[in-house]
Protein backbone atom coordinates (compact mmCIF):
# COMPACT_ATOMS: atom_id res chain seq x y z
CA UNK A 1 0.00 0.00 0.00
CA UNK A 2 3.15 2.83 0.67
CA UNK A 3 4.54 1.52 -2.99
CA UNK A 4 1.03 1.22 -4.65
CA UNK A 5 -2.64 1.87 -3.69
CA UNK A 6 -3.64 -1.06 -6.24
CA UNK A 7 -5.59 -3.66 -4.70
CA UNK A 8 -4.86 -5.09 -8.20
CA UNK A 9 -1.25 -5.34 -7.54
CA UNK A 10 -1.40 -6.29 -4.13
CA UNK A 11 -3.65 -9.27 -5.26
CA UNK A 12 -1.06 -9.99 -8.13
CA UNK A 13 2.07 -9.57 -5.67
CA UNK A 14 0.52 -11.84 -3.06
CA UNK A 15 -0.33 -14.50 -5.61
CA UNK A 16 3.64 -14.68 -6.43
CA UNK A 17 4.97 -15.20 -2.96
CA UNK A 18 5.24 -11.97 -1.50
CA UNK A 19 4.28 -11.65 2.38
CA UNK A 20 4.69 -8.24 2.45
CA UNK A 21 2.25 -7.95 -0.25
CA UNK A 22 -0.10 -10.52 1.88
CA UNK A 23 0.44 -8.69 4.93
CA UNK A 24 -0.65 -5.41 3.26
CA UNK A 25 -4.14 -6.99 1.91
CA UNK A 26 -4.79 -8.24 5.71
CA UNK A 27 -4.07 -4.91 7.48
CA UNK A 28 -6.26 -3.02 4.70
CA UNK A 29 -9.58 -5.48 4.95
CA UNK A 30 -8.96 -6.97 8.16
CA UNK A 31 -11.55 -4.02 9.72
CA UNK A 32 -14.32 -4.97 6.78
CA UNK A 33 -13.79 -8.83 8.00
CA UNK A 34 -13.69 -7.50 11.94
CA UNK A 35 -17.04 -4.84 11.45
CA UNK A 36 -19.14 -7.69 9.72
CA UNK A 37 -18.01 -10.39 12.56
CA UNK A 38 -19.42 -7.72 14.91
CA UNK A 39 -22.69 -6.99 13.52
CA UNK A 40 -23.43 -10.52 14.25
CA UNK A 41 -22.22 -10.43 17.53
CA UNK A 42 -19.75 -13.25 17.67
CA UNK A 43 -17.80 -14.12 20.73
CA UNK A 44 -13.89 -13.75 20.11
CA UNK A 45 -13.52 -17.31 19.25
CA UNK A 46 -16.23 -17.73 16.64
CA UNK A 47 -14.86 -14.40 15.40
CA UNK A 48 -11.17 -15.93 15.12
CA UNK A 49 -13.09 -19.23 13.31
CA UNK A 50 -14.35 -17.21 10.89
CA UNK A 51 -11.44 -14.70 10.39
CA UNK A 52 -8.87 -17.91 9.68
CA UNK A 53 -10.98 -19.33 7.30
CA UNK A 54 -11.57 -16.70 5.21
CA UNK A 55 -8.22 -15.81 5.10
CA UNK A 56 -7.50 -19.37 3.74
CA UNK A 57 -10.31 -19.58 1.49
CA UNK A 58 -8.98 -16.01 0.24
CA UNK A 59 -4.93 -17.64 0.41
CA UNK A 60 -6.31 -20.55 -1.95
CA UNK A 61 -8.18 -18.28 -4.40
CA UNK A 62 -5.29 -15.41 -4.89
CA UNK A 63 -3.90 -17.02 -7.84
CA UNK A 64 -7.57 -17.64 -9.19
CA UNK A 65 -9.12 -14.64 -8.35
CA UNK A 66 -10.21 -13.28 -12.07
CA UNK A 67 -11.42 -9.71 -10.87
CA UNK A 68 -9.00 -8.79 -8.31
CA UNK A 69 -11.00 -5.49 -8.03
CA UNK A 70 -13.61 -7.06 -6.70
CA UNK A 71 -12.02 -8.61 -3.72
CA UNK A 72 -13.83 -6.36 -1.05
CA UNK A 73 -16.66 -7.38 -1.83
CA UNK A 74 -15.71 -11.00 -2.04
CA UNK A 75 -14.82 -10.90 1.18
CA UNK A 76 -17.75 -9.42 2.67
CA UNK A 77 -20.11 -11.91 1.23
CA UNK A 78 -17.85 -14.81 2.12
CA UNK A 79 -16.65 -13.05 5.95
CA UNK A 80 -21.33 -12.97 5.92
CA UNK A 81 -21.17 -16.72 4.71
CA UNK A 82 -18.96 -17.99 7.57
CA UNK A 83 -20.90 -16.03 10.08
CA UNK A 84 -24.15 -17.42 9.01
CA UNK A 85 -22.39 -20.92 9.28
CA UNK A 86 -21.23 -20.37 12.86
CA UNK A 87 -24.57 -18.81 14.12
CA UNK A 88 -26.30 -21.87 12.51
CA UNK A 89 -23.86 -23.74 14.36
CA UNK A 90 -24.61 -22.27 17.72
CA UNK A 91 -28.02 -22.70 17.05
CA UNK A 92 -28.19 -26.49 16.96
CA UNK A 93 -25.86 -27.12 19.97
CA UNK A 94 -28.69 -24.31 21.72
CA UNK A 95 -26.00 -22.17 22.77
CA UNK A 96 -28.38 -19.42 20.77
CA UNK A 97 -31.48 -18.37 19.21
CA UNK A 98 -30.43 -15.83 16.97
CA UNK A 99 -30.65 -17.33 13.61
CA UNK A 100 -33.50 -14.67 12.30
CA UNK A 101 -31.54 -11.85 13.76
CA UNK A 102 -28.55 -13.00 11.65
CA UNK A 103 -29.96 -13.65 8.41
CA UNK A 104 -30.36 -9.22 7.75
CA UNK A 105 -26.95 -8.68 8.46
CA UNK A 106 -26.08 -11.11 5.31
CA UNK A 107 -28.30 -8.91 3.40
CA UNK A 108 -26.68 -8.07 0.08
CA UNK A 109 -27.72 -4.20 0.94
CA UNK A 110 -26.03 -4.03 4.19
CA UNK A 111 -22.88 -6.07 2.76
CA UNK A 112 -22.61 -3.24 0.26
CA UNK A 113 -22.43 -0.67 2.50
CA UNK A 114 -20.09 -2.17 4.88
CA UNK A 115 -17.88 -2.12 1.47
CA UNK A 116 -18.14 1.08 0.59
CA UNK A 117 -17.93 2.18 4.46
CA UNK A 118 -14.56 -0.56 4.44
CA UNK A 119 -13.08 1.09 0.81
CA UNK A 120 -13.48 4.64 2.07
CA UNK A 121 -12.14 4.39 5.80
CA UNK A 122 -8.79 1.95 3.52
CA UNK A 123 -8.32 4.84 1.06
CA UNK A 124 -8.05 7.70 3.89
CA UNK A 125 -5.45 5.74 5.93
CA UNK A 126 -3.78 5.03 2.60
CA UNK A 127 -3.83 8.54 2.16
CA UNK A 128 -2.54 9.55 5.27
CA UNK A 129 -0.13 7.20 5.43
CA UNK A 130 1.05 8.82 1.84
CA UNK A 131 1.32 12.46 3.49
CA UNK A 132 4.52 14.11 4.01
CA UNK A 133 5.51 13.10 8.35
CA UNK A 134 4.66 16.61 9.14
CA UNK A 135 1.34 16.37 7.89
CA UNK A 136 0.46 13.21 9.45
CA UNK A 137 2.09 14.42 13.36
CA UNK A 138 -0.51 17.87 12.51
CA UNK A 139 -3.44 15.57 11.80
CA UNK A 140 -2.74 12.99 14.70
CA UNK A 141 -2.55 15.68 17.40
CA UNK A 142 -5.63 17.39 16.02
CA UNK A 143 -6.92 14.31 15.69
CA UNK A 144 -6.50 12.93 19.26
CA UNK A 145 -9.35 13.09 21.71
CA UNK A 146 -10.00 15.31 23.45
CA UNK A 147 -7.82 17.78 20.81
CA UNK A 148 -4.68 19.63 22.58
CA UNK A 149 -4.42 23.40 22.49
CA UNK A 150 -2.97 25.58 19.84
CA UNK A 151 -0.40 26.42 22.61
CA UNK A 152 0.26 22.23 22.94
CA UNK A 153 0.98 21.55 19.10
CA UNK A 154 3.04 24.58 18.92
CA UNK A 155 4.89 23.77 21.45
CA UNK A 156 4.67 19.55 20.64
CA UNK A 157 5.82 20.32 16.92
CA UNK A 158 7.66 23.45 17.07
CA UNK A 159 5.58 26.02 14.79
CA UNK A 160 4.04 29.14 15.07
CA UNK A 161 0.49 28.93 16.68
CA UNK A 162 -0.55 31.59 14.31
CA UNK A 163 0.37 28.77 11.05
CA UNK A 164 -1.30 25.79 12.80
CA UNK A 165 -4.55 26.71 10.72
CA UNK A 166 -3.32 26.89 7.64
CA UNK A 167 -1.18 24.14 7.60
CA UNK A 168 -4.16 21.77 8.77
CA UNK A 169 -5.67 23.11 5.73
CA UNK A 170 -2.80 22.57 3.52
CA UNK A 171 -2.27 18.98 4.57
CA UNK A 172 -6.68 18.04 4.30
CA UNK A 173 -6.10 19.34 1.05
CA UNK A 174 -3.14 17.03 0.14
CA UNK A 175 -4.70 14.47 1.22
CA UNK A 176 -7.77 15.25 -1.07
CA UNK A 177 -5.52 15.34 -3.78
CA UNK A 178 -4.06 11.78 -2.56
CA UNK A 179 -3.63 8.95 -5.50
CA UNK A 180 -5.34 6.40 -2.80
CA UNK A 181 -8.59 8.66 -2.47
CA UNK A 182 -8.26 8.96 -6.73
CA UNK A 183 -8.38 5.44 -7.14
CA UNK A 184 -11.28 5.31 -4.81
CA UNK A 185 -13.82 7.85 -6.47
CA UNK A 186 -12.25 6.71 -9.96
CA UNK A 187 -14.24 3.12 -9.14
CA UNK A 188 -10.72 1.06 -9.31
CA UNK A 189 -12.23 -0.89 -6.33
CA UNK A 190 -15.58 -3.50 -7.17
CA UNK A 191 -18.19 -2.86 -3.97
CA UNK A 192 -20.64 -4.95 -5.50
CA UNK A 193 -21.19 -8.45 -3.58
CA UNK A 194 -24.40 -9.82 -5.38
CA UNK A 195 -23.51 -12.40 -7.98
CA UNK A 196 -20.33 -15.09 -7.18
CA UNK A 197 -20.77 -17.53 -4.75
CA UNK A 198 -17.89 -17.54 -1.82
CA UNK A 199 -15.70 -19.95 -2.30
CA UNK A 200 -16.61 -22.39 0.19
CA UNK B 1 -24.92 7.09 2.78
CA UNK B 2 -21.13 8.16 2.30
CA UNK B 3 -19.40 7.97 -1.15
CA UNK B 4 -16.00 8.28 -1.87
CA UNK B 5 -15.94 11.48 -4.42
CA UNK B 6 -17.20 13.56 -1.63
CA UNK B 7 -14.13 13.32 -0.27
CA UNK B 8 -12.67 15.29 -2.40
CA UNK B 9 -15.25 17.43 -3.97
CA UNK B 10 -17.98 17.57 -1.20
CA UNK B 11 -16.44 17.71 1.65
CA UNK B 12 -15.41 20.65 3.86
CA UNK B 13 -11.97 20.39 6.10
CA UNK B 14 -14.59 19.66 9.32
CA UNK B 15 -16.12 16.76 7.44
CA UNK B 16 -13.28 15.63 6.31
CA UNK B 17 -11.13 15.36 9.99
CA UNK B 18 -14.48 13.54 11.01
CA UNK B 19 -14.18 11.08 8.41
CA UNK B 20 -10.23 10.42 9.23
CA UNK B 21 -11.23 9.88 12.91
CA UNK B 22 -13.51 7.54 11.91
CA UNK B 23 -11.12 5.57 9.78
CA UNK B 24 -7.99 5.48 11.96
CA UNK B 25 -11.18 4.14 14.80
CA UNK B 26 -12.08 1.79 12.36
CA UNK B 27 -8.68 0.37 12.16
CA UNK B 28 -8.06 0.37 15.88
CA UNK B 29 -10.94 -1.26 16.70
CA UNK B 30 -9.43 -4.56 15.21
CA UNK B 31 -7.31 -6.37 18.08
CA UNK B 32 -3.69 -7.26 16.75
CA UNK B 33 -4.84 -11.07 17.18
CA UNK B 34 -7.67 -10.90 14.70
CA UNK B 35 -4.93 -9.32 12.09
CA UNK B 36 -2.31 -11.85 13.41
CA UNK B 37 -4.63 -14.73 12.41
CA UNK B 38 -5.02 -12.95 8.80
CA UNK B 39 -1.23 -12.66 7.87
CA UNK B 40 -0.55 -16.35 9.60
CA UNK B 41 -2.84 -17.69 6.56
CA UNK B 42 -0.18 -16.88 4.29
CA UNK B 43 1.72 -20.49 5.30
CA UNK B 44 -0.84 -21.95 3.43
CA UNK B 45 0.27 -20.08 0.27
CA UNK B 46 1.69 -22.92 -2.39
CA UNK B 47 1.79 -25.64 -0.52
CA UNK B 48 2.33 -28.50 -2.99
CA UNK B 49 -0.56 -30.45 -1.33
CA UNK B 50 -3.40 -31.08 -3.16
CA UNK B 51 -6.75 -30.08 -1.62
CA UNK B 52 -9.06 -32.50 -0.84
CA UNK B 53 -13.02 -30.90 -0.57
CA UNK B 54 -15.40 -32.34 0.68
CA UNK B 55 -18.16 -34.46 -0.81
CA UNK B 56 -20.48 -35.74 1.83
CA UNK B 57 -21.42 -35.22 5.05
CA UNK B 58 -23.55 -36.84 6.84
CA UNK B 59 -25.07 -33.98 8.97
CA UNK B 60 -26.15 -32.35 5.22
CA UNK B 61 -28.00 -35.59 4.22
CA UNK B 62 -31.34 -35.30 5.52
CA UNK B 63 -32.89 -37.78 3.54
CA UNK B 64 -30.42 -40.58 4.36
CA UNK B 65 -30.60 -39.13 8.46
CA UNK B 66 -34.40 -39.64 8.07
CA UNK B 67 -34.03 -43.34 6.66
CA UNK B 68 -31.23 -44.71 9.40
CA UNK B 69 -32.20 -42.20 12.19
CA UNK B 70 -33.16 -45.10 14.51
CA UNK B 71 -30.22 -47.10 14.18
CA UNK B 72 -27.22 -44.83 14.20
CA UNK B 73 -28.04 -40.84 14.51
CA UNK B 74 -24.95 -39.90 16.25
CA UNK B 75 -22.67 -41.44 13.74
CA UNK B 76 -21.55 -38.15 11.74
CA UNK B 77 -19.57 -39.53 8.29
CA UNK B 78 -17.78 -37.55 6.43
CA UNK B 79 -15.63 -37.77 2.94
CA UNK B 80 -12.76 -35.65 1.41
CA UNK B 81 -11.67 -36.35 -1.88
CA UNK B 82 -8.91 -35.19 -4.41
CA UNK B 83 -8.09 -36.85 -7.63
CA UNK B 84 -5.41 -39.11 -5.83
CA UNK B 85 -7.06 -40.02 -2.79
CA UNK B 86 -10.12 -40.38 -0.49
CA UNK B 87 -10.37 -39.87 2.89
CA UNK B 88 -13.22 -41.27 4.88
CA UNK B 89 -14.01 -40.02 8.46
CA UNK B 90 -16.21 -41.15 11.06
CA UNK B 91 -17.02 -39.10 14.43
CA UNK B 92 -16.82 -42.01 17.25
CA UNK B 93 -17.31 -41.34 20.49
CA UNK B 94 -14.37 -38.50 21.47
CA UNK B 95 -12.53 -39.57 18.56
CA UNK B 96 -11.61 -39.38 15.02
CA UNK B 97 -11.49 -42.32 12.82
CA UNK B 98 -10.45 -42.58 9.13
CA UNK B 99 -9.52 -44.41 6.49
CA UNK B 100 -7.69 -43.68 3.50
CA UNK B 101 -8.46 -45.02 0.19
CA UNK B 102 -6.69 -46.98 -1.84
CA UNK B 103 -5.56 -47.87 1.34
CA UNK B 104 -1.55 -47.06 2.34
CA UNK B 105 0.85 -46.30 5.26
CA UNK B 106 1.62 -42.70 5.71
CA UNK B 107 1.30 -39.87 7.83
CA UNK B 108 -1.52 -37.83 9.12
CA UNK B 109 -0.95 -34.17 10.44
CA UNK B 110 -3.85 -32.77 12.09
CA UNK B 111 -3.39 -28.81 11.43
CA UNK B 112 -5.43 -26.25 14.42
CA UNK B 113 -4.35 -22.81 15.24
CA UNK B 114 -2.69 -23.75 17.85
CA UNK B 115 -0.21 -26.31 15.82
CA UNK B 116 0.52 -29.35 14.05
CA UNK B 117 0.16 -33.20 15.80
CA UNK B 118 1.37 -36.12 13.71
CA UNK B 119 -0.09 -40.17 13.24
CA UNK B 120 1.00 -42.82 11.53
CA UNK B 121 -1.45 -44.37 9.14
CA UNK B 122 -1.38 -47.66 9.20
CA UNK B 123 -0.63 -50.40 6.29
CA UNK B 124 -4.42 -50.60 5.70
CA UNK B 125 -5.12 -46.81 5.21
CA UNK B 126 -6.70 -46.60 8.88
CA UNK B 127 -6.01 -43.67 11.21
CA UNK B 128 -7.37 -41.96 14.66
CA UNK B 129 -7.82 -38.97 15.72
CA UNK B 130 -8.35 -37.99 19.15
CA UNK B 131 -9.24 -36.50 20.98
CA UNK B 132 -11.41 -34.10 17.93
CA UNK B 133 -9.65 -30.91 18.23
CA UNK B 134 -12.27 -28.01 19.31
CA UNK B 135 -11.33 -25.53 16.46
CA UNK B 136 -11.87 -26.05 13.18
CA UNK B 137 -8.69 -28.05 11.88
CA UNK B 138 -6.98 -29.64 8.32
CA UNK B 139 -6.35 -33.30 8.12
CA UNK B 140 -3.05 -33.59 6.08
CA UNK B 141 -2.42 -36.69 4.69
CA UNK B 142 1.68 -37.64 3.47
CA UNK B 143 1.52 -40.88 1.74
CA UNK B 144 4.18 -43.64 1.38
CA UNK B 145 4.10 -43.41 -2.78
CA UNK B 146 4.39 -39.78 -2.51
CA UNK B 147 0.65 -38.50 -2.46
CA UNK B 148 0.34 -35.42 -0.16
CA UNK B 149 -3.68 -34.22 0.11
CA UNK B 150 -5.02 -31.26 2.49
CA UNK B 151 -8.75 -30.96 3.35
CA UNK B 152 -10.45 -28.02 3.88
CA UNK B 153 -10.97 -26.49 7.43
CA UNK B 154 -13.16 -29.44 9.45
CA UNK B 155 -15.52 -28.38 12.40
CA UNK B 156 -17.29 -31.08 14.40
Amino acid sequence: MRDDPSVVALVERAAGSDQSAWNDIVDRYAPLVWSICTRFQLNSQDTEDVGQTVWLLLVEQLGKLREPAALPGWLAKTTAHECLRVVTAARKSERLGRLDDAMQFADDTVLEEEVLTAELNAGLRAAFAGLPLRCQQLLALLLTDPVPSYAEISSALDIPMGSIGPQRGRCLNRLRRSPALIALVEGDIGVAVAGGEPGA
Amino acid sequence: MREASQVRDGWDDEQLMAALREAMRARQAVPDWFVETGRSAYAWHNIDAELAQLTYDSSRDTERTAVTRSENASIRALTFASPHLRLELEVSGHSLLGQVIPPQAGTLETHTRAGVTTSQVDEIGCFAVDPIPDSPFRLRCRMADGTDVVTGWITL
